[in-house]
């Protein structure tokens, strides 16, 4: 599902965030992504969609490629990636609706868009994603009325809209309590099961990784220093990822 | 050190003082002739009123119709001279084109436009709009820049176009902000058209200049009332609006 060939990002200034990172990600996969702030996890998430621009390296997505291509066929791409993050990212003033809305403008026409015209196939499509998050009934609220939680499960919904074949999530509960995080974390899960969504999930709590992913990769330094399921994350393996001495 | 700043500054304001013939003495002598200017204006004379308040009408109208085209004009400006959104070439061409007609006052504009058009409202009102789509340019510029990076990423991540992106991740952070500034630029263009009358260009400003002229004080003191009491007036709502958008 996600093919992540020799991935290099240099980020301005010299700054090496990833060395050549490889993975393949197969369909229904729920890879939670481990390691230190600063081990390259935002980047290499950010990279899969090019919202940061690889340096080398291939990336493909449901077959299609994602690095290397124009931006009519990128749009096209991003459409099967639906992400989430740690801030939530939703306009803040604009209604739950509309901002789950904007999770169908990979599809609808662009002109009627513009003037906020959706055909009433996608505006049903939004309604059906917030009613799977649970909050069918704040439509018409301003998102920046709702709680923390809250707004992570509209921006769920707004990835839900885009009907993708993967979830990014770039630390979606950092922001949040513990029992919140792991509701947001269930939801996910859930999503992974029921809809045999890909996901690839950030996450710097250990326990909740282990908990919640079906596979677990540990970065650290800009390499992937660690790859398997959550039963072979031993001691040794924590230290390797997150120890203080040099791996 | 920080005195030696304070000595050159107050040295500074001295010798300007000098250079530009500023003398104290010649306010105190001129000050029963102010008396007298003044004592002449009362009462005013209240059957020049429907001529004041069709002035005053006149230039709403010109700081009206001028600042809501420059509120549009000043659109794509906007964001073609911000720095997070426009190719680095066309920032750095529009914002130093902006820069350029923005030294240029609503007044002289006024001036140009009424060789260029003629008398009346009609250059006043294209000064108007001259002076406030290059400040309003600005103030929305320096808006875009100052937006949430998050929703935008949020939004081209859903395989948005350019335009869509613009639309539903940016728009939404600066349209109130955009309104509020537009609001107080109708405020100060209201200021600015009173005297757009004086080079000719329409409004309460020509009633003014006539009446000083015809040295009919107590006519001229209605148009200044009416002139306090419509922008007092323009402002009060303006501020009122504006406190409810942000």
């Amino acid at each position: 599902m996600i093919e992540v060939q020799g991935l290099r990002v240099v980020l301005p200034l010299e700054t090496v965030a990833l060395y050549g990172v490889d993975l393949v990600v197969a369909p229904g996969e729920f890879v939670v992504i481990i390691g230190r702030s600063g081990a390259g996890k935002t980047t290499f998430l950010r990279a899969i969609n090019r919202l940061v621009e690889p340096t080398s390296g291939t990336v493909r997505v449901a077959g299609q490629l994602v690095t290397g291509t124009d931006p009519g066929a990128l749009r096209l791409v991003r459409r099967q990636i639906g992400m989430i993050f740690q801030q939530f990212n939703l306009v803040r003033r604009a209604s739950v609706l509309d901002n789950v809305l904007a999770g169908r403008l990979g599809y609808v026409p662009e002109w009627p868009s513009l003037v906020g015209r959706f055909p009433p196939r996608d505006r049903a499509l939004a309604r059906d994603c917030l009613a799977q998050v649970g909050l069918a009934d704040f439509a018409a609220r301003r998102a920046d009325t709702l709680s923390g939680g809250e707004q992570q499960r509209v921006a769920i919904a707004r990835a839900l809209a885009q009907e993708p074949q993967v979830i990014l999530g770039d630390e979606p509960t950092a922001s949040l309590d513990p029992t919140l995080a792991g509701s947001i974390m269930g939801i996910l899960g859930r999503i992974n099961r029921e809809r045999r969504l890909t996901l690839v999930v950030s996450q710097h709590q250990l326990e909740t990784a282990l908990e919640h992913g079906t596979r677990i990769v540990g970065f650290r330094a800009g390499h992937v220093v660690f790859d398997g399921p959550p039963a072979a994350v031993s001691p040794d393996v924590v230290q390797l990822v997150y120890g203080e001495e040099a791996a | 050190m920080k005195r030696a700043a304070w000595l050159g500054a107050a040295l500074l304001l001295l010798a300007v003082a000098w250079h530009i013939d500023a003398d104290p003495a010649r306010l105190v002598r001129g000050l029963p002739w102010m008396w007298d200017f003044v004592r002449r204006m009362v009462p005013p004379d209240f059957r020049v009123l429907p001529a004041a308040l069709r002035g005053a009408v006149g230039t709403i109208e010109i700081a009206f119709l001028g600042t809501a085209l420059a509120a549009a004009l000043a659109v794509p400006l906007g964001f073609l001279s911000a720095r997070n959104v426009a190719p680095p070439a066309v920032y750095y061409a529009v914002r130093t084109a902006l820069n350029f007609f923005r030294s240029i006052d609503t007044l002289v504009y006024a001036l140009l436009f009424v060789a260029a058009v003629g008398l009346g409202p009609f250059p006043g009102m294209l000064a108007v709009v001259a002076y406030t789509t290059t400040s309003l340019a600005k103030l929305y510029s320096e808006t875009i820049e100052g937006i949430e990076p998050g929703p935008v990423d949020a939004i081209r991540a859903t395989g948005a176009t350019r335009l869509q992106v613009l639309r539903f991740g940016i728009l939404p952070q600066v349209l109130p902000l955009f309104l509020s500034y537009v609001l107080y630029r109708f405020e100060s263009n209201v200021r600015a058209a009173t005297v757009l009358g004086f080079v000719g260009a329409g409004g309460i400003g020509l009633y003014l200049q006539t009446y000083l002229r015809m040295i009919d004080y107590p006519a001229a003191s209605t148009v200044l009332l009416v002139t306090v009491v419509m922008v007092m007036l323009v402002d009060f709502a303006s501020a009122r609006i504006r406190a409810r958008l942000v």
